[in-house]
């Protein structure tokens, strides 16, 4: 603690307390609390001073009700998040749409899995079963490793990393992800994924795992396939020796299934194989149906018009794709909508009264 | 009720009493167990003018009503009333209002910088409990909800975050009766 104003540890727990006892305040007290807190405040006569500072600050953040003003708006908690800042000053103008950062990533090494890998791989991403159902308007997750390195979780993807000298490692747990590699021969980039492993230097390429099949899919440079030397102790053979860009291979599980199949893919078949990746989207005077369109192409969250003829609505906007929140809350602030959630996968837009 | 100083008293009367019918209805509508409804109007003014009285307030309206509902809740619960069925969220930021999406009194926002800063300054937990709870009014069980914690999280985590804030606005010398 080198804060000249804070004070010693013993003042510190009395701010600890003061602050707990205002949370309580707030939401009433029991009549036990109610007892617990008049010993408490006559136990120390600081205690009455910290209480009365620790109230002024919970009233002074009441001057921020409302700062939102959008009529229905959905409560956003990340309204204030740090990262959005350009967004958090941009609301305050009501244009909550440039809270969209272009990350100008390619489409990199995709792996999925559609199950939670095996009954023998004990993930603790399990837990996060019971996620609440606004989870899923959350923003697909973008994580830079200290190598520079990027990977793209989609929504339910758990990943760990293990980096040594020799090689960077990172297990694709369950889920969906995306590898955008950089560039290191002497540390070769190895995603272990369900028993295999793919393997790069500086490239970017997709990888699928299904409940059945593991699929690679190449965007850009060069890949091998291995089994892990777990299962092949003596190093046999690659999977697959060399697999270049727009190929797409299907290895199988089982180890007796047939031997991996390599295809090429065309260029709309890629680009629908990795359509979960947020990308910006650029809209110049598109129809408010097209945009819905796409957006709902992207993201497990439905928009639907209520009202037939806002489809008709053209704009111009720049919007990430998996920002649906922002752009509901764009539509509610600056088109006089509003937004109703249906279940927890479906937004209904209608005209506001 | 009305404030003494003539300026506060013309405020009051443009820029809250009109607000009165429509929070009367409101508050009517979801609380229908409740019968004191007046005094709990008028301690939304006293909150209201006093916190006026320090300071800028973004957005009274909204002020009035998070205020009022919080105050009706809280004495409800109380009285021992579960909360209204078929209440939502965000009931509270879902008051008729004449010109949706337009601020009704949005003050410079300079003059919360230094609020809006001290949440931005806090834990990601604790930033998201604070705004939910300051900004769009939500109670501790609402956001527990919201966020998919216990209650429990919410209190502890909040009372992290309003002392976190308060050490915020202490570093920038701001603190009770400080002049802004």
């Amino acid at each position: 603690m080198n804060d000249p104003i804070s004070n010693s540890p013993e003042t510190d727990a009395i701010d600890r307390e003061a602050a707990y006892w205002v949370l309580r305040i707030d939401r009433r007290l029991t009549a036990a609390e109610q007892d617990e807190y008049s010993q408490w405040l006559s136990a120390d006569p600081r205690h009455r001073d910290a209480i009365a500072v620790q109230r002024w600050g919970w009233e002074e953040l009441d001057r921020l009700t409302g700062l939102q003003t959008t009529v229905n708006a959905l409560p956003d908690p990340d309204l204030l998040a740090p990262s959005r800042k350009l967004g958090a000053r941009k609301f305050l103008e009501f244009a909550p749409w440039l809270m969209a950062v272009a990350a100008a990533v390619a489409v990199g090494l995709f792996i999925r899995s559609e199950h939670p890998a095996s009954e023998t791989t004990r993930s603790p991403a399990n837990e996060s079963v019971a996620v609440p159902s606004y989870a899923l308007a959350a923003p697909i997750e973008q994580r830079t490793l200290e190598d520079g390195s990027v990977i793209e979780l989609n929504r339910g993807a758990a990943i760990e990393t293990h980096f040594s000298a020799a090689e960077r490692r990172v297990s694709l747990m369950r889920g969906e992800a995306n590898f955008t590699v950089a560039k290191n021969p002497n540390r070769p980039f190895i995603v272990s994924v369900g028993g295999i492993e793919v393997r790069a230097v500086g490239t970017v390429f997709n990888v699928r795992l299904d409940r059945a099949a593991i699929e690679v899919l190449v965007a850009e440079g060069k890949v091998q396939v291995e089994q892990s030397a777990a299962n092949v102790p003596t190093g046999g053979q690659p999977l697959i020796p060399l697999m270049i860009a727009g190929q797409h291979a299907v290895v199988a599980l089982s180890p007796e299934a047939a031997p991996p199949q390599v295809a090429t893919l065309s260029a709309e078949e890629q680009e629908q194989k990795t359509a979960w990746q947020p990308r910006l989207l650029d809209f110049t005077s598109a129809s408010l149906s097209e945009i819905v369109t796409d957006f709902n192409r992207r993201n497990p969250v439905r928009l639907i018009l209520g009202d037939p003829e806002l489809g008709a609505l053209r704009l111009s906007a720049t919007f990430h794709s998996d920002n649906v929140e922002g752009f509901v809350r764009l539509m509610e602030s600056d088109f006089g909508m509003r937004a109703e959630w249906r279940g927890e996968t479906e937004i209904v837009l209608r005209k506001a009264r | 009720m009305p404030p003494q100083d003539p300026e506060h008293a013309r405020w009051f009367v443009d820029e809250v009493l009109p607000h009165e019918p429509k929070l009367r209805a409101w508050l009517g509508a979801r609380f229908p167990h409740l019968n004191d409804i007046d005094d709990l109007i008028q301690e939304s003014y006293s909150r209201l003018m006093r916190a006026h009285g320090s300071g800028p307030i973004a957005n009274p309206k909204a002020f009035l009503f998070v205020t009022a509902r919080n105050l009706a809740l809280n004495h409800l619960r109380h009285l021992g009333y579960e909360r209204p069925a078929g209440m939502v969220e965000n009931d509270c930021l879902t008051v008729p209002d004449d010109a949706p999406g337009v601020p009704e009194a949005l003050t410079r926002k300079e003059d919360f910088q230094h609020l809006i800063q001290a949440i931005q300054s806090l834990p990601d937990r604790c930033r998201q409990i604070v705004t939910l709870r300051k900004i769009y009014g939500l109670s501790q069980k609402e956001v527990a909800a919201r966020l998919g914690i216990s209650e429990h999280t919410v209190e502890a985590q909040g009372s992290i975050g309003l002392r976190k804030c308060i050490e915020f606005f202490r570093r920038q010398g701001y603190g009770p009766g400080s002049p802004r």
